[in-house]
């Protein structure tokens, strides 16, 4: 009987030290990032900190509230750069998974096809996307074709390299097991190849998603005015280092929310898949 | 107490029943082509008779080609010469009525445990409706009634394989090739793996080709043993196990024929 | 096999090349749209000399091997220390964590405000791109070490700092391996944006300015010879630290 009582105490303890260590997890960054802060604002009072290169926090709060209600420049207000910015990226990520889906299906089945196309694969994905801006401006222009070309370049060679390594993965005894049960051709590509790849699909998606993100403020930064990347240039060009940094902020909460999104669907689409294994991909 | 708590089964050796040949394993070799020209093959000139309804053991130890006989046999490789005729009928491809259990399972990670079995009665055709109606047959047969809904993730290697012995049921073969399909599994979900394994032939008789590199997993299950050697792959032990199940590893029968498996080893 | 598959992919380039030389020279019939690899490569020539061209790539190179060198140091030591020391991981990662989701080019703009146009500001947002992902593959390959291990070595009377370097960190080394490739590959397309917004030398510069004075042959040259150094670079990384590691890199 002395057993079971020890059981539970241990498990007690062992439940305790977990709570502990959870308590700490968010304690004690919440103090560093708090302490952080404070010695910001006071250097900043204290005359120690340039206002142009380092605003204080509390600037930065009013700064945001001016770009939300006024806009910078005067009149685009942050909801309008976000959405620009967002449609862009959206776009030529769509398009770029719509072509690298179908087509890293297909030459991941075939070893030829994946030997005919594997160095000009590696070597598209070599070439610094934001390389490709003039070509990209003069055959598209300087308008909104030009940036979604962009992303829908960086987005397409990254996708199309997982999809085929997500095909080239799959374990060949689940193909060999569909065979066993009469499952072949594209009934075999379509209910075992398929969704034994789904989760390095999913992954090659997130890590699109990044490059797209990456491109597309880099994009916005040469010769437009509108859309997050443009927002935090021009807003250092005239010294409004506060702006620069709200836009940072928002630029990292979107990019945020946007993997944190593609993680829920991917955990409602992809059920089977165990949690860390998801993480570790 | 020694006995292993296995339902009775009755013994079908050679002579109990009328003998028919359901897979004719015909002077099969196998040489793969990465192979050195000179090196043995895997498999040198294979040939048996399995009967309808017997339980043949394939056992040796690793590399001896016993688990390239089986591919053969399943459609899964093609021999280098010789052939296998199932039925008469001569093995091209899987499928076809063969039913195979993997070592690791080989579940369909992104499918439920029932949705599993019911992919391959599926491809036996059967409406929707009933697919689901043997699926849930099937598991319970297996003793997994209520993992229905589960994902494989969710299932420990014994439940795993357990799902696997009912999908490869579900394509109601007349055949089943089973690659140790308990080797990844601990000894006492193995032993009661076993136990299943026998209590489930006893409920759906099947001819049933099963390899393994345990001697004794051989001596518990098996109608007939027979052993490979390696290199070229070879029958070096072809033996008749007429004892009644439950099997006793403590049986003084058992016992002799343990040692007398272990010399063919050597 | 491995020889015909080298060959298919050979084959699968130069069919790229010869059908944009082709598709270039008799289809668009204009080097100001879409000039032909032998255009590129001859409007290349004409207007630049092989020590400009050296020239160009030395600026880029040494950007990429300076803000890569700090990224990787300093990222591979806090990861270290972090995955190793728990306390510290709990006031190091809260910000690399709020840091991280912003794509580095976003530092451009702040870079410049905080270092100037010259080359500092550049190094510092290589510094960046190359210091996220080696942290934290650093910090997870320290996590991920199995307990066994540890115990093992304890076993045998290894502890303390001996435990990290003979143990710990030998053990994560595949994955720190594995966050130095990212690192590397994420500077050189930093690099090019960095050069394309702010400087006056390297090869996104080569790339801007042909734009500039409408010379896209040269823009399309220096843009194949970004890929050919991206290349070729990563190679070198990529040989290095199989060296290093022995097979166990292999992956």
């Amino acid at each position: 009987m002395s057993v079971i009582p020890d059981t539970v105490a241990v498990a007690r303890a062992s439940a305790r030290t977990r709570a502990a260590r959870d308590w700490r997890d968010l304690v004690y960054p919440a103090v560093a990032i708090a302490v952080l802060l404070a010695a910001w604002q006071g250097a900043s009072v204290a005359g120690w900190l340039r206002p142009v290169q380092f605003p204080p926090p509390t600037r930065l709060a009013t700064s945001f509230v001016e770009l939300v209600t006024e806009g910078y420049p005067e009149g685009i207000a942050l909801f309008t750069h976000v959405a620009i910015t967002l449609q862009r990226i959206l776009l030529g990520y769509a398009i770029a998974v719509a072509l690298a889906v179908p087509l890293g299906l297909v030459v991941g089945r075939s070893p030829a096809l994946d030997a005919l196309t594997d160095p000009v694969a590696s070597f598209a994905r070599s070439i610094a996307t934001l390389s490709l801006l003039p070509l990209a401006v003069v055959w598209f222009g300087t308008g909104e074709a030009a940036k979604v070309f962009l992303i829908g370049y960086g987005c397409f060679w990254v996708m199309f390299s997982n999809v085929v390594a997500a095909v080239k993965s799959v374990d060949p005894t689940l193909v060999q097991a569909a065979r066993t049960m009469d499952v072949a051709g594209t009934a075999l590509f379509r209910q075992v190849v398929l969704p034994a790849a789904l989760p390095r699909i999913f992954s090659g998606a997130r890590v699109a998603l990044g490059v797209g993100f990456m491109v597309i403020v880099g994009a916005e930064m040469i010769g437009t005015i509108r859309g997050l990347g443009a927002l935090i240039m021009e807003a250092r060009t005239f010294y409004r280092t506060d702006i620069t940094m709200v836009g940072m902020a928002v630029i990292g909460v979107l990019g945020f929310a946007i993997a944190w999104g593609l993680e829920r669907l991917e955990a409602k689409w992809l059920p089977w898949q165990a949690r860390e294994s998801r993480r570790g991909a | 107490m020694a006995t292993l708590a296995s339902p009775a089964v009755p013994a079908t050796g050679p002579g109990v029943e009328t003998a028919r040949s359901r897979i004719r394993i015909d002077r099969v070799g196998k040489r793969f082509a990465t192979d050195a020209p000179d090196a043995p093959p895997v498999l040198g000139e294979v040939s048996i008779d399995v009967r309808e309804n017997e339980f043949v053991v394939l056992l040796g130890r690793s590399g001896c080609g016993k688990t390239t006989l089986l591919n053969i046999v399943a459609g899964l490789e093609a021999p280098t010469s010789g052939e296998v005729r199932v039925d008469d009928e001569v093995v091209t491809r899987p499928g076809r009525g063969k039913g195979v259990v993997f070592q690791q399972g080989a579940l369909f990670p992104w499918l439920t445990a029932a949705e599993n079995v019911a992919f391959a009665a599926k491809s036996r055709g059967l409406p929707s409706a009933e697919r689901g109606a043997i699926a849930g047959e099937l598991l319970a047969l297996v003793g997994l009634a209520g993992a229905e809904a589960k994902y494989p993730f969710e299932l420990s290697g014994g439940m795993q394989q357990r799902v696997a012995i009912a999908r490869a049921l579900a394509l109601d073969p007349h055949i089943l090739l089973m690659d140790e399909p308990f080797g990844a599994l601990d000894e006492l979900t193995r032993i009661e793996m076993q136990n299943e394994l026998l209590r489930v032939w006893a409920a759906r008789r099947k001819t049933v080709v099963f390899v393994t590199h345990s001697i004794w997993e051989a001596l518990v299950l098996a109608d007939r043993v027979i052993v490979l050697a390696a290199r070229p792959g070879r029958i070096v032990l072809d033996r008749a196990i007429a004892l009644p199940r439950p099997r006793a590893r403590t049986d003084a029968d058992v016992l002799r024929l343990y040692e007398s498996i272990w010399g063919a080893l050597q | 096999m491995k020889v015909s598959r080298k060959a298919l992919g050979i084959a699968g380039a130069a069919g790229v090349l010869v059908a944009w030389e082709l598709s270039a020279r008799f289809l668009w019939r204009d080097a100001q749209v879409l000039p032909s690899p032998t255009q590129a490569i001859a409007s290349a020539a004409s207007v630049l000399t092989f020590r400009e061209l050296a020239e160009h790539v030395g600026a880029s190179l040494w950007r990429i091997a300076a803000g890569f060198a700090l990224g990787a140091a300093a990222g591979t030591l806090l990861g270290v220390a972090s995955g190793w020391y728990v306390p510290l991981a709990r006031f190091v990662r809260p910000f690399v964590e709020i840091l991280r989701p912003i794509p580095p080019l976003a530092w451009i703009p702040i870079a410049i405000v905080w270092f100037g146009i010259g080359e500092a500001s550049k190094v510092f947002v290589i510094f960046l791109g190359a210091f996220f992902p080696i942290f934290t593959n650093a910090w997870r390959g320290m996590r991920s070490i199995p307990p066994v291990l540890l115990a093992a070595a304890r076993t045998m009377d290894v502890d303390g700092p001996a435990l990290l370097f003979k143990v710990a960190i030998p053990a994560a080394l595949p994955d720190i391996s594995t966050g130095l490739r990212v690192g590397f590959g994420l500077s050189f397309g930093i690099l090019v944006a960095a050069e394309l917004i702010a400087a006056e030398r390297g090869m996104g510069f080569l790339v801007m300015n042909s734009r500039m004075l409408g010379q896209l042959g040269v823009a399309v040259f220096a843009i194949l010879l970004i890929g050919v150094v991206t290349l070729v670079a990563d190679g070198a990384l990529a040989f290095g630290l199989k060296k290093l590691l022995g097979p166990r890199g292999a992956r």
